[in-house]
């Protein structure tokens, strides 16, 4: 028989001998017919004993060595007053099941007395992905510390384009480099029209070299072009038409 | 002198009550800044903290592609020396480029580029008149104006007529003093700012108290126009510089609608 590693042998016999005492128990009360049977099972139990041990062992004892006073194996049971005294998710609002697709338009009226823009999208682009994030990042600051209402801030695919360099007296081309174009989109709501310039003014003043600003309204075209296309079912669709 | 048609929103409104003749002139100017070309130069501070920051990310970031090419081939070369032509698999005939050959290209073009001097030569003369000077700040045109009997430095303004807004006076105004093909984007139908002064008491009627200036920011879109259309003395001057020429109770209510960043 294995040994037991000697210091978890104390916290093991306890359960050992718990356990021992109750099959002992049962197998005295099955009768002394069973006394060749019982040497069997006394093995099979002492296998099976051994392995709750050894499973309980290494438990408890990276147990006892992380010292983690949170983790307990004293969960009470059903029948136990203060069963169930931990939960809480049956308190929190019900989740509505996410629709699949996402309905687009969201426009505000724009004309009228009191001007204001609906939704609108500020666009930055650059070849250099950090220069570009920080910058949405700062826009978007901006806009929570002005109170302007951001509705979202996302990111268009990265576009890569390869330049290629066409030597002189040469019809080979050489790949020279290799640049990747990266978007991010700021969508802003609720920006009134005596407002707006003083914005445009700080964003274009804090616009960093190499990025490319784009301030322009929210179209349906916008939302499309972050959708990807389905050729297959653009192609049934056509077959059924 | 009836009341206006359409006003614009916010300043303008209060005028329109008004049914008798009002005895201020109303001018529209306009203020046209040139946004700065390059970025103004880092603090020591933020020097510092760059340099921190990138020695941070470069010790955590991981091999790129090309780096990883580099020293893959390092490896192979540095195998081959020394066990001489052992592992012969790649056939003598294809020529592969290094990573190391195309970082020493890469070398060459870089040493063979030269960056526009931030520091102009207008910059060095202090020619005000020009544009190319202090290419990190916004300039601002400042016109000879005469006004009454005195010539003062002003932003080009304009009196309003009836039947006009006030945003429309103020693109007339760019348009006498720089000429029709002016690309500078206005962004908003709102003044920045006002000044009201009374007239001297010599020229003062009852009609004619005095003058209010709205004032409008115009962005400069293209950097190159023909200035020769400018007839009268004009100067280019950053937001420090104005308290040069203009007056002082002038200067006040322009200074509050200027961003300096």
């Amino acid at each position: 028989m294995r040994r037991l590693p000697q210091s978890s042998s104390f916290s093991s016999f306890i359960p050992f001998l718990c356990v021992a005492v109750v099959f002992w128990k049962a197998i005295v009360a099955g009768g002394s017919g069973g006394l060749l049977v019982l040497c069997l099972r006394k093995g099979a139990l002492l296998k099976q004993v051994f392995a709750l041990s050894r499973a309980a062992t290494p438990r408890e004892s990276c147990l006892c060595a992380a010292g983690d006073a949170l983790v307990s194996c004293h969960r009470h049971y059903r029948s136990h007053p203060t069963h169930g005294i931990g939960k809480f998710k049956y308190l929190l609002p019900k989740e509505s099941p996410k629709k699949r697709k996402d309905k687009v338009q969201m426009k505000e009226i724009n004309v009228g007395t009191e001007y204001e823009y609906g939704d609108v999208n500020i666009q930055m682009t650059s070849y250099d992905m950090c220069l570009v994030e920080h910058f949405a990042q700062y826009v978007h600051k901006l806009c929570n510390r002005l109170s302007i209402r951001v509705n979202e801030s996302y990111a268009m695919p990265t576009k890569t384009n390869e330049v290629l360099f066409l030597e002189e007296r040469g019809s080979k081309m050489q790949v020279d480099a290799v640049l990747t174009t990266h978007q991010r989109v700021v969508q802003i709501s609720g920006l009134s029209s005596t407002f707006a310039p003083i914005l445009l003014e700080i964003i274009q003043s804090n616009q960093p070299e190499g990025v490319h600003l784009l301030v322009k309204e929210h179209t349906e075209a916008d939302f499309k072009s972050r959708l990807k296309s389905r050729p297959e079912l653009e192609e049934l669709l056509a077959q059924m038409n | 002198m009836a009341a206006p048609g359409r006003r614009t929103v916010g300043w303008g409104r209060w005028f329109c009550t008004a049914a008798a003749p009002r005895p201020w002139r109303l001018f529209g100017a306009m203020c046209l800044l040139r946004l700065p070309r390059i970025t103004q130069p880092l603090e020591k501070e933020e020097e510092e903290m760059a340099a921190l920051m990138g020695q941070i990310e470069l010790e955590k970031s991981h091999y790129s592609d090309h780096e990883i090419r580099r020293l893959e081939e390092e490896e192979q070369l540095r195998r081959r020396k020394e066990s001489m032509y052992d592992d012969d698999d790649e056939a003598p005939g294809k020529t592969v480029i290094m990573a190391q050959d195309l970082e020493d290209k890469w070398e060459q073009k870089l040493l063979r580029f030269k960056a526009a001097p931030r520091i102009t030569d207008a910059d060095k003369n202090n020619n005000r008149t020009s544009l190319n000077r202090k290419l990190d700040s916004n300039l601002m045109l400042l016109v000879k104006q005469k006004l009454g009997n005195q010539e003062l430095w002003l932003l080009p303004q304009v009196e309003w007529q009836p039947g006009e807004t006030l945003r429309s006076t103020a693109e007339r105004a760019m348009a006498t003093f720089l000429g029709d093909h002016i690309q500078a984007k206005i962004l908003g139908n709102a003044p920045y700012g006002i000044y009201k002064y009374k007239f001297p008491r010599a020229i003062r009627t009852e009609d004619n108290v005095g003058a209010k200036v709205f004032f409008f920011k115009a962005f400069l879109q293209s950097s190159d126009f023909s200035q020769a259309e400018l007839k009268e003395d004009y100067l280019w001057v950053t937001k420090d510089e104005l308290g040069d020429y203009l007056k002082s109770e002038y200067l006040k209510k322009v200074n509050r609608f200027l961003l300096d960043l």
